[in-house]
């Protein structure tokens, strides 16, 4: 194993082709399109693990190595984790969707999943017209440099400049969690 | 040019989002579209992290990690609504939960 390492690690990594980033990025694409168009649930959210582990080696790919780690731990380690156990424990039933009064005016399935798909449509057009046809998309981009995140420069940053939001953000999160372990909690009668 | 073809895939990502979240009926369905989304958002700062004129001060990064924990934050909770629904109506359809219609 650590042989391994060494030996990865000596590769002329610095050296590959600028076109490499695609791999993981169409992996990602490839897995989010079957998430979105499987019928089976659980294999929507295997295929977005699948899509978010994709994402995080892209963003590794791109000198992110910190925010691609906590992708992986936080989506890959916890989210989907998160909705798989949702999807256990809400298994279908047919009965509350049967008598809904609205039903006579519901869309067909073929019309939403039409009109869906072109609001999709619209909007990725508009998105890549402004991505390579605005004004602003003819100016020079800064080269590239080989940007990187180390660790310890984000841990800086994130005490000296975020402490603030750093510390609103671990409210958030303990408030986030409490209220949902109690909005799951069995309701019992008193 | 990079930088547009980054920016292309995370809209497209963001369109799988947005499809996922607009035309399945199924709650967790439309939950999985909105991490997509902001997943696409993600990808959208750390692309402009990289060819941003000054890197070294991390503001795309400082961003990208904040929007991860707010994600985070949001699929526990919406998750936990999901689950309470359920409990009550039997069904994750969000064509079932309707009370509050007008």
């Amino acid at each position: 194993m650590h042989d391994l390492i060494q030996k990865l690690t000596a590769l002329p990594w610095d050296q590959a082709p600028q076109w490499l980033f695609l791999l993981p990025a169409l992996l990602m694409l490839l897995a989010a399109a079957a998430a979105v168009m499987l019928r089976n649930l659980i294999h929507c959210a295997l295929c977005l693990t699948l899509s978010f582990i994709a994402l995080g080696v892209l963003f590794i790919a791109l000198g992110a190595e910190f925010v691609g780690f906590v992708q992986l731990l936080v989506y890959v380690g916890a989210v989907t984790m998160l909705i798989l156990f949702a999807i256990l424990l809400t298994p279908a039933s047919e009965v509350a969707a049967s008598n809904n009064p609205f039903r006579a005016f519901q869309l067909s399935k073929a019309i939403n999943a039409a009109l869906g798909g072109g609001v999709a449509l619209l909007v990725l057009a508009g998105l890549l017209a402004a991505i390579f046809f605005s004004p602003h998309a003819r100016e020079a981009v800064p080269p590239a440099v080989a940007a990187t995140a180390p660790a310890k420069a984000i841990g800086e940053n994130l005490l000296n400049h975020t402490l603030l939001p750093l510390q609103g953000t671990a409210i958030l999160l303990t408030a986030a969690l409490i209220g949902a372990a109690l909005l799951a909690k069995e309701e019992r009668p008193s | 040019m990079m930088l547009q073809v980054l920016l292309a895939i995370s809209a497209v990502l963001f369109c799988f989002g947005l499809l996922a979240a607009l035309t399945r009926s199924n709650a967790i369905m439309v939950l999985i579209g909105i991490e997509m989304m902001l997943g696409a958002g993600n990808l959208n700062f750390i692309a402009f992290w990289k060819f941003s004129a000054h890197p070294e001060a991390l503001t795309g990064v400082l961003f990208a990690i904040f929007s991860i924990a707010l994600a985070a934050a949001e699929a526990a909770v919406g998750l936990a609504i999901i689950i309470q629904v359920h409990r009550r109506l039997r069904s994750v359809d969000v064509n079932a939960a309707h009370q509050l219609k007008g």
